[in-house]
């Protein structure tokens, strides 16, 4: 290398370091800025996390009211309609007997179920005749018709404090009038739902 | 009734005047009745219209006409009187006194009557007056029975009559209480029975509870001082006690879950059918009103206990046999018998107070029947005949008279008839269905 080449390799290094000198001087980037920045987004990010746990947790729990108030309101229409199907159940029986036929334990079977799904339910068990017999011995008759459907019951599970009986006998007649039709629908065990 | 009872027992004059006006060859034959023989006689019997005592004329005449009316009435209601009409009598009704000498006996044996009765007032006093009344044989042309009172109120009236009956009954049978007695029985107003009373001839009536509940199947107490029924209501049954005087009702829980049909017995201790077992069986209660211990213990139903004057026989419907049949249980021996036979549906018995009947109903084709069945010979016999249903036959305190409910005129009412099956007679309660009548002797009569 000659001297003029030097010289001139020297005035490019030199104005290469000048102009390097004046980039610092316009941008000047500085190093920490640029460290801070990831922490805050780590940060920022995790708020957001969080702030969308709680949305989703909200949310979550809104849905799980709504659904549990349609539950709530569901199992009330379902517990109304199982006391409503209690109480139009009737069972029927044969004049001087108190032998459950075989329709009679399919309604008991269906009483039993219901009360197992409600716990709450308590039955009174009605014992009723028809006017043919003769009252006091009426009133003992409808005493084994409610006990029949008592011991059923019992038989299916349901526990007996939940449960009692009483005949009212032929003083109690769904139908007054005096004819087969009336008769046999007056022979009956009936249930009343204990509030 | 207290004042009434009160007044009349103050100044009740009961005056005999027994045997003895006339000599008449034929005057030691005494003209009586034997109710419960067989082929019961019928005896024309005449009221004369009331004259007055000491006086030309009544001041008040309703008074003495109400005595004649009441009289004939309650007479009417003893089937082995015949009540002889005013136009029945030859020469006109009248008599000229009360006493045997004022009688013109010959146109009432005559006109076949066999006992008169005059009835004579003293309104001096002011009605409605002092009153005699007499009965006179008129065969034996002697005066049987004779009787004053004082009277102080109309309203005493009735309750003179029937004593006067009553004493009258005494003497032609020897049994007077049919008109000392008074019936309990169901009343149903709505869906509610309550327990009433009336009297045999259907003169007061009186409403005892107001419990807006089912009250069924009264008993007295033998002192007649208390009822006892079944009573429905919270979904439950309680024995109830109506003490009479205080008329307090008392209300008691026993174990299980029926009380049918309580009945005194002649100990005063109540027969009830309860369940504690699980099945309706004949218990004791102790003076407490508690359960005490079983009568009659069987896995069928036993209903509807009934006891006679002594308290040894106690007869019972029972479901033993696969239908109700009645029974009659030996309470020293402890022997059950049974009773009824026939039928397929015998419930409701009743026994005499001498325990020698059961008066029972037998569901028919044609409804239930009254029969009644003789424990000495084991014969049994028809009573009532219908139409509709006839239930709930009662024994009369008297052993004779049987007081039934009947549907014969549509709704439950109350008849009277007796054991030989005589003619049933309503006795009037009202509009309302009136069932299972018991009866119990008037305290202080």
């Amino acid at each position: 290398m000659n001297k003029k080449t030097f010289t001139v390799l020297l005035v490019l290094a030199f104005a290469l370091i000048l102009s390097f000198g004046c980039a610092k001087k316009e941008v000047a980037p500085p190093t920490d800025p640029q460290e801070i920045s990831a922490e805050e987004r780590a940060r920022l990010a995790e708020e957001e996390r969080r702030r969308e746990l709680e949305r989703q947790a909200l949310e979550e729990k809104r849905l799980q009211e709504e659904r549990m108030a349609r539950e709530r309101e569901m199992d009330q229409k379902q517990y109304q309609d199982v006391v409503d199907e209690i109480l139009a159940s009737r069972i029927h029986f044969d004049f001087d007997s108190y032998e459950l036929k075989p329709e009679a334990r399919s309604s008991l079977q269906k009483i039993a179920e219901h009360m197992k799904r409600f716990n709450n339910l308590r039955l009174v068990i009605e014992g009723h005749c028809d006017e043919r017999g003769t009252a006091e011995y009426n009133l003992a008759l409808g005493e084994r018709r409610a006990r029949a459907a008592y011991e059923f019951l019992i038989l299916l599970g349901v526990e007996s404090a939940r449960m009692q009986i009483i005949s009212y006998g032929e003083e109690r007649p769904l139908d007054p009038r005096s004819n087969e039709t009336a008769w046999a629908l007056n022979r009956r065990a009936e249930f009343k739902v204990l509030q | 009734m207290t004042y009434t009872r009160k007044v009349l027992s103050a100044s009740l004059l009961a005056i005999f005047f027994m045997g003895i006006i006339f000599s008449h060859a034929l005057a030691q034959e005494s003209l009586k009745i034997d109710i419960f023989g067989p082929g019961q006689d019928r005896i024309n019997i005449f009221v004369a219209p009331p004259n007055p005592l000491e006086d030309d004329t009544f001041i008040e005449k309703q008074s003495p006409e109400k005595i004649r009316s009441l009289l004939k009435e309650n007479l009417n209601l003893l089937p082995f009187l015949n009540n002889t009409r005013d136009g029945e009598i030859l020469g006109g009704p009248e008599v000229k006194g009360v006493r045997g000498a004022d009688i013109d006996f010959r146109k009432f044996s005559l006109s076949r009557v066999d006992m008169l009765v005059t009835i004579g007032v003293d309104q001096r006093e002011g009605p409605p007056g002092s009153v005699e009344i007499r009965a006179f044989e008129i065969f034996g042309q002697r005066m049987v029975l004779g009787k004053a009172y004082t009277l102080h109120d109309p309203d005493q009236i009735p309750q003179m009559v029937r004593r006067f009956c009553a004493d009258l009954m005494e003497y032609l049978t020897g049994h007077g209480d049919f008109f000392r007695s008074v019936l309990a029985f169901e009343r149903k107003i709505g869906e509610v029975k309550e327990i009433w009373t009336v009297n045999p001839s259907g003169r007061d009536l009186r409403q005892l509870t107001s419990l807006g509940a089912i009250a069924l199947s009264p008993d007295w107490s033998r002192d007649g001082e208390k009822i006892a029924f079944s009573l429905l209501r919270d979904n439950q049954h309680y024995l109830g006690v109506l003490n009479k005087t205080t008329r307090d009702v008392r209300v008691y829980d026993l174990p299980g879950n029926t009380v049918i049909a309580p009945t005194f017995s002649p100990n005063g201790h109540i027969a009830v059918s309860i369940d504690p077992m699980g099945r309706p069986d004949i218990y004791w209660l102790d003076t407490s009103f508690r359960m005490d211990r079983p009568i009659m213990e069987h896995w069928a139903i036993d209903v509807s206990p009934s006891f006679d004057r002594t308290g040894r026989r106690m007869a019972f419907a029972s479901g033993r046999l696969g239908n109700p049949h009645i029974f009659v249980l030996d309470l020293e021996s402890n022997q059950v018998r049974r009773v009824s036979y026939d039928g397929r549906y015998n419930t409701n018995p009743t026994i005499s107070p001498d325990g020698r009947y059961i008066a029972f109903t037998r569901q028919t084709p044609e409804g239930h029947r009254v029969f009644l069945s003789d424990l000495d010979t084991g014969r049994e016999r028809q009573i009532s005949f219908g139409p509709g249903n006839d239930e709930d036959p009662s024994f009369a305190p008297d052993g004779y008279f049987i007081a039934f409910s009947s549907s014969r005129s549509g709704n439950y009412k109350l008849y009277l008839t007796t054991r030989n099956g005589d003619t049933p007679v309503l006795i009037p309660t009202g509009d309302s269905h009136a069932t299972a009548p018991a009866w119990g002797i008037e305290q202080d009569f």
